[in-house]
């Protein structure tokens, strides 16, 4: 179907083969179509002589607009006057005379290009690219210009010979990315220039050279590859400073996932650094331990398997890698089923999990109870079960029982030589009663008191201790039968779990949810396997109030608060999150007791505060700091400023880390990059300027 | 693919004789016109227009036909084009030709409708009003 | 007062009982948010209704020392959920719950490996007690009969 369509309010056919269309006249051929005031097509020469205004648009979202043109009758060739190319609705090229050649090429002259927008009062515009000739294909989506000139608001900024671009359509395109300006005061002002290559379809190769001027330099490496069933990123830098001089520093991360048959899905990450202090030098991360893993996992309907393999490297001030446990793996398969003729709902867990520390010593070097060398095995099964039953008054019974069998090997621990093995348990009962009201204003409440009564023996045998030292304490493991983190230690002797929750529940305004509980036990037990901090020490353990609010308009907020009788605080945590449309807030703030067993020698008290607010529809600030009151002092704090309107995004930022150790020391980091929007896959442009008058 | 198509191309001896046949022929003596109806066919050289009911107008003395008026639907057709509309009006001494309703003129592959078609048939020329609408054939006139 | 036993004759409680068939879990946390629910509601008998979740996690790390250990990390959950009528798949309730858990990362690399792990497993079970109380809160808007 090559027939174009020609409409108009007039056309005078003059007899000598040439038809005069006039009167909003527009031309479709192929999903071009063609806006003008006047047209002539002369059918011998098969030209099109246009006058306009005229609009040419693109089925690809190419504009060209321009006063008059001589065009071939299938718009594919011709020149258009004083023409303006848009591509992609926000990238304009604009010149005296514009050639289009074979429906593919549209060459420019003395041409300025600029997606910012031009006002009729002051046309210059935020920046610009003046070319003596500018060509855009529109096959191959990339705009290629002849001695271009970088201007900023008007001012020669930049010369460049010859300069290819990609076109705002094209996504993977090899070329240059965002470039940025940093300066630490550690490694002094450098620029980095990432360049990007797209191999083929499926893989791409980022290089980003960094040079500054205290004699820093540095090269990162991305590599990302695409397979039918997965994918992995590989990601490294080499760098030399005067941090260390005379030393080659780097770190590689690497990370992959790959579906397997039968529903397993493989997933790994590694990570190494040279020496402790690099990561943060580089501004790449902030962990102090590095965990690579790679792990195998199948999760059905009832059925959950998991097997893995984590290697830790800690780079942490302070811990020695030979008395950690350097390499784990944990099996886990369970599966959950309503058995027949019981009802309910029941779980079967085999478990394996074992360490190791390269340390052979037996002794206790770094105080933590251990034994330096340590190296663990463990086996265990588990099952558990529980029913609801309805009883009169609307009271909600359940019965749970628990029961498990743990096999231990150790080596190099004198404490427990050789195996050991334990079996636990528990029978409980639960009892909730919730009461419900529908508020005059729609809104709903409902308070459920609830009680769990668990008997389980007082005594069992002693296993070797080693993942459960970190115990916490909240609404979601007020109502457990073990709030041990791990399998190693077991909560033991008849106890009751008793706690009341009450709800507001109004989806469209505000909602609130209270809880707070308690644990009675019959008596206190020696040693008391809970620290102070945990909350759960003594014979009954300290108060538990949880407080949550939300509301539609962006507000969430929740608070956690562990308390002894004389209301003396163990633990409290709190996150504020309000997102508005102008402005957000996202806070938290911890306070908790130093625990001898939890390895924490001091209390903490710390705010982290980040703050975002809209100064300008194109201006944003942000502000974040973390703040430590123990230690009195912040322990970073940083400020953000982005301009971002139709055609620039800048990213002016400032960070100071006080954190120091023997390795690091204290850094300040000043970043400005800029983004010309417009070009292949840039960010999203901004709300634009608007033309006053 | 067609020979070369002119635009416009119909053009006309306008002083060769016009014969009309119908099927039924009234005549008003009062002011000297007739109106043949049914099948009215006017053939004039090459050219030939038909249509329901055409109303010839004779000149002063009688001698020759002035004006033509056909309605009830119109087409005006000669070798290579043809044009059809609702009504149309032929001026003998003029050549001009004025076609109104739903005009459609078609020349080869080329057509152009709209909603009044004036055409000079001495001079070949034609105007096409009221939001017109052609479809033709870019690069035709290349092969 | 006003107030009503949830479990009460012809209460919401009852309606929900062996009645929810949650979809099916694509990862470790969705295992757990449907073991908590289950738990709450009971195994799905002749299911009439059908939940679907979307889980949203994020962690950030707290209490970093003045030598940049992170001792603490926050694990900020939220789900958003719907109920569908199994029988008619029309959509008869939604909402959305949100919570935190925190593990502490001191001390052995293990007991910080189990820690994680355990705030997952507390934070599904918080986000699902919440999901079964927004069920019982708009059970009036859908559980008509």
């Amino acid at each position: 179907q090559d027939m174009a369509t020609l409409i108009a309010d007039r056309v005078a056919l003059d007899g000598q083969n040439r038809l005069i269309a006039e009167g909003s006249v527009e031309i479709f051929h192929q999903g071009r179509r063609l806006r003008a005031s006047r047209i002539l097509y002369d059918r011998s020469s098969d030209r099109l002589l246009i006058e306009g205004p005229i609009v040419l648009t693109e089925g690809s979202g190419t504009l060209v607009v321009a006063d008059q043109a001589d065009l071939a009758a299938d718009l594919t060739e011709g020149v258009l006057q004083s023409a303006r190319l848009v591509l992609n609705r926000q990238l304009q090229l604009a010149a005296s005379e514009m050639q289009r050649i074979g429906g593919r090429y549209t060459a420019l002259g003395r041409t300025v290009v600029s997606s910012c927008q031009i006002c009729a009062q002051n046309p210059t515009p935020l920046w610009e690219i003046r070319a003596q000739r500018v060509i855009h294909d529109e096959l191959e989506r990339q705009i290629y210009f002849d001695r271009a000139q970088l201007r900023i608001a008007g001012v020669p900024v930049f010369w460049i010979p010859h300069l290819r671009m990609p076109d705002p359509t094209l996504n993977r395109a090899r070329g240059f990315l965002r470039p940025s300006l940093i300066t630490t005061s550690e490694l002094g002002t450098g620029v980095k220039i990432p360049y990007f290559i797209p191999i083929g379809e499926n893989r791409d190769l980022t290089v980003t050279p960094f040079l500054a001027t205290r004699s820093a330099q540095s090269l990162d490496l991305r590599y990302r590859q695409a397979f039918r069933s997965g994918q992995i990123e590989i990601a490294g830098s080499l760098a030399r400073d005067r941090i260390l001089p005379g030393e080659t520093r780097g770190q590689i991360t690497a990370s992959g996932v790959f579906m397997l048959p039968r529903d397993f899905l493989l997933t790994f990450r590694g990570e190494a650094v040279s020496d402790p202090a690099y990561l943060l030098d580089y501004d790449i991360s902030s962990k102090d331990r590095l965990d690579s893993q790679i792990e195998v996992m199948r999760t059905r309907r009832g059925e959950y398997i998991s097997a893995r393999l984590v290697h830790f490297n800690s780079i942490r001030e302070g811990d020695v890698n030979s008395t950690l446990p350097s390499v784990v793996t944990d099996m886990t398969w369970e599966r959950r089923f309503s058995p027949r003729g019981l009802g309910g709902t029941a779980g079967l867990r085999f478990q394996t999990h074992s360490h190791f520390r390269s340390s052979d010593s037996t002794d206790d070097s770094n105080g933590d109870g251990i034994s330096d060398g340590r190296d663990m095995g463990r086996a265990s099964v588990s099952l558990d079960w529980r029913r609801n039953w309805v009883l009169g008054g609307g009271i909600l019974a359940s019965a749970l029982t628990e029961i498990s069998a743990d096999f231990y090997r150790t080596r190099q621990d004198p404490a427990f030589p050789g195996s050991s093995t334990r079996a636990a348990g528990g029978v409980a009962l639960e009892l909730r009663w919730p009461w419900m009201r529908q508020g005059a204003d729609g809104a709903m409440h409902v308070i459920e008191p609830v009680a769990q009564l668990i008997w389980s023996p007082k005594t069992g045998r002693v296993v070797p201790i080693e993942d459960s030292a970190l115990v916490e304490f909240d609404e979601g493991n007020l109502f457990s039968f073990s709030r041990f983190p791990g399998a190693d230690a077991v909560e033991r002797g008849p106890r009751a779990n008793v706690g009341i929750g009450y709800t507001r529940h109004d989806p469209s305004g505000w909602s609130l949810g209270v809880t707070v509980g308690r644990v009675f036990r019959t008596s206190s037990s020696d040693p008391d396997p809970f620290g102070p901090a945990s909350g759960l020490a003594g014979r009954n353990s300290d108060w538990l109030a949880a407080f949550r609010m939300s509301r539609n308009d962006g507000l969430a907020l929740t608070h956690r608060l562990v308390f002894n009788d004389d209301l003396r605080m163990s633990k409290a945590e709190m996150r504020l999150d309000l997102q508005r449309q102008d402005y957000g807030i996202a806070a938290s703030y911890l306070w908790m007791l130093p625990d001898a067993l939890e390895m924490r020698d001091t209390r903490v008290s710390e705010l982290v505060f980040e703050g975002s607010y809209r100064l300008t529809p194109n201006w944003l600030g942000q502000f974040n700091t973390r703040y430590d009151f123990e230690a009195d002092r912040a322990a970073s704090a940083g400020v953000l400023f982005e301009f971002r309107n139709e055609c620039m995004k800048i990213d002016l930022s400032l960070s100071r880390r006080f954190t120091t150790s023997n390795a690091i020391r204290p850094s300040t980091r000043f970043g400005l990059s800029v983004d010309l929007l417009g070009f292949g896959g840039s960010a999203l442009p901004g709300p634009s300027r608007s033309c006053r008058g | 693919q067609g020979a070369q198509i002119d635009f416009g191309g119909m053009q006309q001896d306008t002083s060769l004789p016009v014969e009309v046949t119908a099927d039924q022929l009234s005549v008003d003596q009062a002011n000297g016109s007739a109106t043949f109806s049914g099948n009215v066919l006017v053939g004039q050289g090459e050219m030939r227009l038909s249509a329901a009911e055409v109303q010839v107008e004779y000149t002063e003395g009688g001698g020759g036909i002035e004006r033509l008026h056909a309605t009830g639907g119109v087409t005006l057709a000669n070798a290579t084009d043809a044009a059809e509309a609702q009504e149309a009006v032929y001026t003998i001494a003029s050549g001009e030709v004025v076609m109104t309703g739903n005009v459609l003129l078609t020349q080869g592959p080329n057509a152009i409708s709209g909603q009044r078609l004036v055409i000079n048939l001495t001079t070949g020329s034609g105007v096409m009003e009221g939001r017109v609408q052609t479809v033709f054939q870019p690069g035709a006139s290349r092969n | 007062c006003g107030f009503a036993p949830a479990y009460g004759p012809g209460g919401p409680g009852l309606k929900l009982q062996n009645a929810v068939l949650a979809d099916a879990p694509r990862d470790g946390f969705g295992f757990n948010l449907v073991k908590r629910l289950e738990e709450r509601l009971g195994p799905a008998q002749a299911a009439r209704y059908g939940l679907s979740y979307e889980i949203g996690l994020k962690s950030t790390g707290v209490a970093i020392t003045t030598d940049n250990a992170i001792t603490r990390y926050n694990l900020n959950g939220v789900v958003d959920w719907t109920l569908r009528d199994l029988g008619t798949d029309t959509q008869l309730a939604a909402g959305r719950a949100e919570s935190f858990t925190s593990h502490s990362a001191t001390g052995s690399t293990v007991a910080g490996l189990a820690a994680e792990g355990d705030a997952q497993r507390r934070l599904m079970r918080i986000l699902a007690d919440q999901i079964v109380t927004q069920l019982l809160a708009t059970s009036g808007s859908w559980s008509a009969e």
